[in-house]
């Protein structure tokens, strides 16, 4: 079992050599500089010929692959830890958070969306405050950074619920106010920091909503104004109303295919934006490639329709990360976890994911013949551009930060090919080794 | 003159790399006495820094205590520009290997006075010792470093303006705006290079088989300032077969024949000698003081075979004597200035 610890690194700034970057749709043979001390990826030319620096220390990957870190902006829980899940005593949720955010980087996740289902008003008022941006601080040791909560509900479409209540969906029908009503209004609105006196950013950075139910549509604008993506999911819009959506500020879709009327020629729905007829612009959207919930050509084709746009995402729950066995699942049902599959036990009923998100890239490349760093870009670069933060994460340029995780591919006898997490670095430290 | 022709770019490249590896080896540099080492950009050396970091990396040469000195860099383009020299030797060389950084000398297009850089690089090569061995290359037009066609032979580091033929060559590097090209560059002069105690150039390819003519069958001449590397006591050309393709076969086959007779006698045309730049002696380094004046001569100061000195500092600049020659004997001195004066009333 690998060591759970954190390593303390006093070095200032670590050099990998022997290894390959991910960097757009290639894998480039390049030193990599990072400065824990800036928690960034150094300017290794600027710093050797301005500073006559030099790194404190040399790591030789022997040709392995460092990608940005990870990141999944759908994930609700982990660890045996549901976000949406508050417990008898609410003030250990934030306690137990910092312990699965810890746990969660040595997936290769190095930040992420908590997200919460649909749920009761309270749920919210107590979860959110806890699942804010928690990077600030940039400690390495923090473990994996939420970049903030993902509310996937509760204003979705009833009859596309999935495994949401029905009972807790409700319409905003006076649109802004509403969502202020139900998520607290501290939350969905910027802050100002008590401290430092500076505005800070909204506990939510993403909402999933159906577009076509209540005043949905017309308050796109007003959640996309505070830096909060809208995506459309859990929804019977058709292609029209998902154009509008479009027009209107949404830029992701949630779980592509997955709660929402199938592509259909003569209305091609949600999945038809992905065209270019309307000269919108193509929004982001998230695929879960555990195998189950979409067939591998499904995926290939949305990955063909707009590469630029495809997210990875696992929507796991709770026990992703838990060891294969029988979990109590509320309401006296019991789960059965097979690896990264959950079902109801006593029948063969799907239960929801539970899948890793590199397992994801893993499926993805076997299932599209994609090459690696295009299935990594889905998990890096293109979730990063999709939450506005190109250049800070997902990426291995100068002056991002030094997320990293160093990747093992292997290819087994049937020529199956996975990738395996080798190390995770956060912020230019080094926070799980698998050797170790 | 030695003229190496091998089969291709790639063959001539790794001659070299292993020369260099071979010289840096025989002088086993230290803190205190590194090697010097000049060093090119361009197309024509990438594999030689190819073949330098796979020899790195294998353990087989340490750049511990080497110190560099590179050929030119262009003017008004930010140090970070992805086409800005330092850039070029960052990403070929310097990034993979252990040169340390203070050990590297680049010229700054960005000087405030970019006069006074000029002089100070020359200062800075007279007070590392000199160049052990300039590496070059070349351009179709037979220019060394920035010294483009009409340049003076006797030209040293300065700022120097772009041929209109250079500025549309390099405009590929630049998305084929003209307006984004440098219009100068700071180089060392053709006298900077000769100074060097071995030159070794690489040429390669069709395109630059008349310059390679130019430069070693016809006379000296500034229109092809290459040229002038047969005024250095000890030059040496590596080639492949394209770059031949001007060149007379007496010509070819005259440079192949001595190769083959001296690998045969068992060495590359030169001794192999310690004496000729390598470390200075003990006694040497423990009877010199700066407030006495070394009683020995350094042995590497000798001009003879076995220690070549490049002579055409004083035969071309009658005015300028380096610190390093202030040593040389007397006697040798009044017969290289008497050549000298000849040679200017001629």
């Amino acid at each position: 079992m690998p060591s759970a610890v954190p390593m303390i690194n006093n070095e200032r700034i670590t050099k990998f050599t022997n290894c390959r970057l991910v960097k757009g749709d290639e894998l480039v043979e390049q030193d990599l500089w990072v400065s824990s001390a800036t928690g960034k990826i150094v300017r290794s030319q600027e710093a050797f010929y301005g500073a006559h620096a030099t790194p404190d220390a040399t790591i030789n990957l022997g040709g392995r692959i460092i990608s940005p870190g990870l990141i999944d902006v759908q994930l609700n829980g982990a660890f045996g830890f549901n976000f949406s899940s508050i417990p008898e005593e609410p003030s250990s949720y934030g306690k137990t958070l910092r312990q699965v955010n810890k746990s969660i980087i040595q997936t290769g996740v190095t930040s992420y969306l908590p997200t919460l289902t649909s749920q009761p008003q309270e749920v919210y008022h107590n979860a959110l405050p806890y699942l804010g941006p928690s990077g600030g601080l940039r400690i390495a040791s923090d473990g994996a950074e939420s970049l903030g909560a993902h509310c996937e509900g509760p204003f979705l479409s009833p009859t596309k619920n999935g495994i949401h209540p029905v009972e807790v969906i409700t319409p905003a029908l006076n649109g802004f106010s509403d969502l202020e009503a139900m998520y607290g209004a501290t939350n969905i609105n910027p802050t100002l920091d008590p401290l430092s006196g500076t505005l800070q950013a909204p506990k939510i950075k993403k909402i999933t909503a159906a577009p076509e139910i209540g005043a949905m549509m017309r308050t796109i604008p007003d959640i996309t104004a505070r830096g909060i993506v809208y995506s459309i999911g859990h929804t019977e819009a058709s292609y029209e109303d998902a154009s509008l959506a479009v027009a209107s500020g949404a830029t992701m879709i949630t779980h592509l295919f997955n709660a929402m009327r199938p592509l259909h020629h003569r209305n091609p729905g949600v999945f038809g934006v992905l065209g270019i007829a309307e000269s919108l612009p193509r929004p982001y959207f998230g695929i879960i490639a555990d195998g189950i919930h979409l067939h591998p050509t499904s995926i290939k084709i949305a990955f063909n329709a707009h590469p630029e746009g495809f997210i990875l995402v696992t929507d796991a729950m709770h026990l992703v990360g838990l060891p294969d066995g029988v979990y109590e699942w509320g309401n006296g049902e019991r789960i059965l976890k097979r690896g990264s599959q959950l079902l109801l036990e006593g029948t063969e009923k799907i239960a929801g994911s539970s899948i890793t998100l590199i397992e994801c890239v893993s499926n993805f490349l076997n299932f599209s013949g994609a090459s690696v760093p295009q299935a990594l870009k889905a998990v890096t670069a293109t979730p990063a551009a999709m939450l506005g933060l190109s250049g800070v994460k997902g990426s291995l340029e100068s002056d991002a930060d030094a997320d990293l995780v160093v990747l093992e591919e292997e290819v087994d006898a049937k020529g199956k090919r996975s990738l395996r997490v080798d190390q995770v670095w956060k912020f230019g430290s080094k926070v799980f080794d698998r050797s170790q | 003159m030695r003229l190496i022709i091998r089969d291709d770019p790639t063959q001539a490249s790794s001659y070299i790399a292993k020369y260099v590896i071979d010289r840096i080896q025989a002088f086993n540099p230290t803190k205190e006495h590194p090697f010097v080492l000049g060093l090119p950009t361009g197309s024509s050396p990438v594999g030689i820094y190819k073949i330098l970091v796979q020899k790195y990396k294998a353990g087989e040469i340490s750049f511990e205590n080497v110190v560099t000195f590179n050929m030119d860099e262009y003017i008004g383009i930010p140090r970070e520009h992805p086409e800005s020299y330092h850039t070029f030797m960052y990403k070929h060389f310097f990034s993979h290997v252990n040169v340390h950084p203070s050990n590297i000398h680049i010229l700054n297009g960005n000087a405030p006075d970019l006069e006074a850089e000029c002089v100070q690089y020359e200062a800075a090569i007279k007070k590392a010792g000199g160049i052990d061995l300039f590496l070059g290359g070349i351009g179709p037009d037979g220019h060394i470093a920035f010294n483009e066609p009409g340049s003076s032979l006797a030209s040293r580091t300065r700022v120097k303006t772009l041929a209109y033929d250079t500025i549309i060559a390099n405009s590929r590097f630049f998305d084929n705006d003209l307006d984004k090209v440098p219009k100068m560059a700071l180089t060392v002069g053709v006298q900077t290079v000769l100074e060097a105690r071995e030159v070794v150039i690489i040429i390669t390819g069709a395109h630059k088989s008349l310059a390679l003519k130019k430069c070693i069958e016809d006379g000296v001449n500034h229109m092809w300032t290459l040229s002038s590397l047969q005024l250095h006591p000890h030059p040496m050309i590596v080639v492949d077969e394209d770059a031949t393709l001007e060149l007379q076969v007496k010509t070819v086959k005259y440079f192949k024949s001595i190769e083959a007779v001296a690998s045969s006698q068992g060495f590359e045309q030169i001794l192999p000698s310690k004496i000729r730049t390598g470390p200075r002696t003990t006694a040497l380094n423990s009877t010199y003081s700066p407030s006495k004046p070394a009683t020995t001569t350094p042995a590497k100061e000798e001009p003879s075979i076995l220690s070549p000195q490049p002579l055409t500092s004083t035969l071309l600049a009658r005015r300028r004597r380096s610190i390093r020659f202030v040593a040389i004997r007397r006697s040798w001195c009044r017969i290289v200035w008497g050549v000298g004066l000849l040679r200017f009333r001629v």
